[in-house]
């Protein structure tokens, strides 16, 4: 699997980048986009934005309280794509492409239809152990924890008075970098 | 000046494919007087292919235009092009667009391209029932209306034909009623289910030449006939492929060529394009209108559906024949027994029509009439006299098509209506219907639910070798009864004979059925006026869209691309109109008719913008605009430009980039430049730069177009092309200083590799799939 991980400034200026694939199951670490999938993904991720506002704002799902993580909220493709959102209403979006095989692609294609998320795009997969799926609790986790990992080093990097993170300051700390990395070898 | 004019040009909804190399007999048509056995060939001086002056004055053509063609023909390279020009227009703009005053000779509906423009003027009270968003026109809805109509067919003795053919139509009485049934003049009373009655102003039916004998009698008497082999030739070919619907590859070919030919004549054609989108739906191509527009046109013959199955056939004979009643009785036996007889799933008891075709030039009227006389007191009121002149129409014309419709085949509809929904459908519906349906299902054999049907279980109708039911099997007339109730516009009884159709062939595995009954719930239940919740549409609605396209497609053995792709596209679409909270509904099935591969490249890029408008249309709420899909919008339509710059079209990819650029929120250079602002950039810079780079290159490909045809348009730009000109060098010179060691086309990113996979046709891939490794 490959993940782009995104941080977007409220004026949807893309803040923090970075690329890496997993590290689970024997995985190595390195991302595995193609030429056309690179240069697709900053739409995606755009684009993504849309729904993002429309889950900030809309009705809220969990009586009373506005979550931070708001799960698996768009795919195009099979590009899905997970939000946390800051209290300063930054953007972490985490794009995440499974394998070929993680999606049933080369075993037949198909798979029984599901209804498909909020963005449309082919009806996912059935979750049915091996495949992905976003909404498989186990994944959810995974992606809860790496955001929160990111979160505090987040907050540790805004807290620098001399990062003006208003302005649209993009971080260029190797030690945010790092700690990102840290968090998606750990969890995901 | 009175005359016959029919055109060939906008008359037939079906007209699948018109060759743009007849020139000559399209002038014929709309130009000189029709007089018998003339062909152009037999004036004294060759005529130029460009409009004699007495056209331009008759034909009411738009200022512009006219002054566009004279240019065009002044020249001597595009000469044959104005005559093009005028095909690729015809097919273009809607049919059925004269003027419905009472007895009006119908002028070619080609000449009136407005009619794309103002598709709304022929509401009344039927338009979707929600106020529409603005900037959203009800076009669509009307056309896919105007779609599912009545199929007459036509049946004409050898005489008649060869009489009508005798003033110039190749088609014979076909192409001379054609025309008229596109929009029967009026307004059409049609009583519902319930009795009450409801007009319609834009109420059609299509005649139609189901098993094609208009050419193939054409192509035996051709030889014999005294005039140019080389125009029968043109004719029978476009006939033959007029009469053929369904074949998405052929919509394919014909819009891409229509697009070809926008693109090289950028100054001409292409300017009346742009008139047209910026008139009607900012969001809507004319090209996609067309796609739509051909999809639903010639709806073939099937077994799962009715709607192509003839409701009534014209049976005509002339009035030279020395016994027309007994002719009549020949032509009645053939085509209810004998060889002209539909195949046989096609129910052969409908309505006839007799009519009798007399030339006032040569027969004599009061032996005409003592026939007519004659044939009323035999077949009861169903007959006609039609009398035709060379030069003008006796009768009033239009009350031809109108008084047959509304007295005999509508109300013939209506009956079959009444009469099944008392006969079949309540006793279907009530209790002995549901213990038949029951014990259907469980017999004390066991036999039918577990053991496939393959061998025509004795309690199923259906049969599953040949995969039909028999005309008169409840099955088959409930079908027809929710057809014609569909066709008569009441959606409510439609939906509910759907309903039921649906689980009884569900039950009998029929599945192309299914898919039928299930596309027709779901497109009844969106056509309907009655207000639905979000709710219901996102249970059923959805349901039935997909059960169809997966039924159509994935579930028999032989998949029906065709009718799938027609199903996403037509509920698309209503859905789209519905509220701009199905508009993520639309998009998400547009997207579907991208991933499955239901279309060719050039439906790939039409429906990709589409993607883009149904994303437009939602708006969003408040001053903020929470909920809108800006975003969404502008990425397909980023992606649309991308696919048309693969096709090599640069104005509609630019037109594209513009689009995104402006849902962007980020103006083009152009506008900018005149008004002195600032250029707010696109805040990710990977999609600015791509983006710019699509931009020059496309600019770049539109100046090597003009460099294909710049010689001859000197004269023919006004200022606002040659600024573009300018422009467009200007930036040619960067994109090549920036790409002076690799050519642009080869390397650079594309978005339109990631071919969605699974893909069962293998239609969507154009070429990108095998730059995945780059």
């Amino acid at each position: 699997m490959s993940y782009t991980f995104t941080i977007l400034s409220p004026t949807d200026t893309p803040l923090f980048t970075h690329d890496f694939g997993t590290s689970r199951s024997g995985g190595d670490g390195i991302p595995r986009f193609t030429s056309t999938e690179r240069s697709l993904i900053p739409f995606i991720l755009h684009s993504a934005l849309d729904i993002v506002e429309e889950v900030q704002w809309g009705p809220s799902t969990s009586a009373g309280s506005a979550p931070m993580y708001l799960k698996h909220i768009d795919k195009y493709q099979n590009n899905f794509i997970s939000c946390w959102i800051t209290g300063g209403n930054v953007r972490f979006l985490l794009l995440t492409r499974p394998r070929d095989e993680a999606l049933g692609l080369t075993g037949g294609g198909g798979g029984s239809g599901q209804k498909g998320s909020l963005a449309g795009g082919r009806a996912g997969m059935a979750g049915s152990g091996l495949l992905y799926s976003p909404t498989n609790p186990a994944t959810e986790e995974a992606v809860k924890n790496f955001f929160v990992d990111v979160y505090e080093s987040w907050l540790k990097t805004i807290m620098n008075p001399f990062f003006n993170v208003g302005n649209g300051d993009v971080v260029k700390s190797p030690v945010f970098r790092a700690r990102v990395a840290a968090a998606a070898k750990k969890y995901l | 000046m009175k005359q016959w004019l029919l055109s060939v040009g906008g008359g037939g909804e079906g007209c699948m494919c018109r060759r743009p190399e007849s020139p000559a007999r399209t002038q014929n048509l709309h130009g000189a007087p029709l007089e018998p056995l003339m062909t152009p060939m037999q004036h004294g001086t060759p005529r130029p292919p460009s409009y004699p002056s007495d056209m331009e004055a008759s034909m009411m053509l738009p200022k512009q235009r006219a002054s566009t063609a004279s240019s065009l023909s002044s020249l001597p390279y595009r000469r044959s092009n104005s005559s093009l020009h005028k095909l690729f227009e015809s097919t273009l703009s809607l049919s059925g667009s004269r003027p419905s005053s009472g007895t009006a000779t119908p002028t070619p509906s080609s000449v009136l391209p407005s009619s794309t423009l103002s598709p709304g003027s022929r509401q009344n009270g039927t338009g979707t029932p929600s106020s529409l968003p603005p900037g959203v026109s009800d076009e669509y809805r009307t056309l896919i209306q105007r779609a599912f109509v009545p199929h007459v067919a036509v049946l004409a003795d050898d005489a008649s034909e060869a009489l009508i053919r005798g003033k110039g139509l190749e088609g014979g009485l076909l192409q001379l009623l054609r025309p008229f049934g596109e929009t029967v003049p009026g307004k059409i009373t049609i009583r519902d289910s319930i009795g009450a009655s409801k007009s319609h102003a834009d109420f059609g039916i299509r005649f139609v030449d189901p098993l094609g004998l208009a050419a193939r009698s054409h192509a035996t008497q051709a030889d014999t006939a005294t005039r140019n082999s080389q125009e029968a030739r043109v004719s029978t070919s476009s006939m033959s492929e007029r009469r053929t619907g369904g074949d998405v590859a052929v919509i394919e070919d014909l819009v891409e060529r229509h697009l070809q030919y926008s693109e090289y004549n950028s100054h001409g054609m292409a300017a009346e394009y742009a008139v047209q989108t910026e008139q009607s739906e900012p969001s809507s191509s004319p090209f996609y209108t067309l796609y739509l527009r051909r999809l639903l046109s010639g709806l073939p013959l099937a077994t799962h559906e009715t709607f192509a199955h003839p409701v009534a056939s014209v049976i005509a004979v002339s009035s030279r024949n020395p016994n027309p009643t007994e002719e009549f009785r020949r032509l009645y036996s053939r085509q209810r027994e004998g060889d002209l007889r539909l195949p046989q799933w096609v129910d052969n008891d409908h309505l006839r029509y007799y009519v009798l075709v007399h030339e006032e030039e040569t027969g004599d009227i009061v032996k005409a009439n003592q026939i007519y006389e004659q044939m009323k007191r035999h077949f009861g009121l169903n007959c006609h006299l039609l009398r035709l002149k060379s030069q003008q129409c006796i009768s009033s014309d239009d009350d031809s098509v109108r008084l047959p419709t509304s007295q005999a085949v509508v109300p013939q509809m209506e009956r079959n209506v009444a009469t099944w929904n008392e006969q079949v459908l309540s006793r279907r519906r009530g209790i002995s219907g549901r213990f038949m349906s029951l014990s259907k299902r469980w017999t004390p054999f066991g036999s039918s639910r577990s053991s496939s049907p393959a061998i025509g279980s004795s309690n199923s109708n259906y049969d599953p070798l040949q995969g039909f039911y028999r005309p008169d099997a409840p099955e088959a007339l409930m079908r027809k009864l929710a057809d014609y109730s569909f066709m008569l516009r009441d959606f409510k009884l439609a939906l509910s004979t759907y309903d039921i159709l649906r689980t009884d062939f569900n039950n009998d595995k029929a599945w192309r059925h299914y898919a039928g009954a299930a596309e027709m719930s779901a497109l009844s239940a969106l056509l309907s006026t009655a207000p639905q919740s979000t709710k219901t549409r996102a249970e059923s609605i959805d349901g039935w869209i997909e059960a169809a396209s997966y039924s159509y497609t994935d579930r028999q053995r032989s998949a029906a691309p065709y009718y799938a792709l027609r199903t996403l596209a037509l509920s698309l679409e209503l859905l789209r109109l519905r509220s701009p909270a199905a508009a993520d509904d639309a998009a998400r099935w547009a997207s579907r008719i991208l991933e499955v591969g239901l279309v060719g490249p050039v439906g790939h890029a039409l429906f990709t913008e589409r993607v883009s408008a149904c994303y437009a249309v939602r708006t969003g709420l408040g001053t903020l605009h929470f909920g809108s899909r800006r975003r969404k919008a502008a990425f397909w339509a980023v992606m649309a430009a991308e696919s048309w710059f693969r096709l090599d079209k640069a104005l509609q990819a630019e037109k594209c980039v513009d689009l995104a650029l402006r849902f962007y929120g980020v103006r083009s250079e152009n506008a900018v430049s005149q008004l002195g602002g600032v250029i707010n950039a696109i805040p990710f810079p990977a999609m600015q730069a791509f983006i710019d780079e699509l931009r020059q290159e496309i600019l770049a490909m539109r100046l090597r177009f003009r460099g294909v045809d710049g010689a001859e348009e000197e004269g023919g730009h006004g200022s606002d092309v040659g600024s573009a000109t300018l422009e467009v060098e200007q930036s040619v010179t960067e994109t090549e200083t920036e790409t002076l060691d690799r050519s642009p086309r080869a390397h650079r990113k594309s978005l339109i590799g990631a071919v969605a996979p699974g893909d069962p046709l293998g239609l969507a891939g154009e070429g990108g799939r095998n730059d995945h490794f780059e």
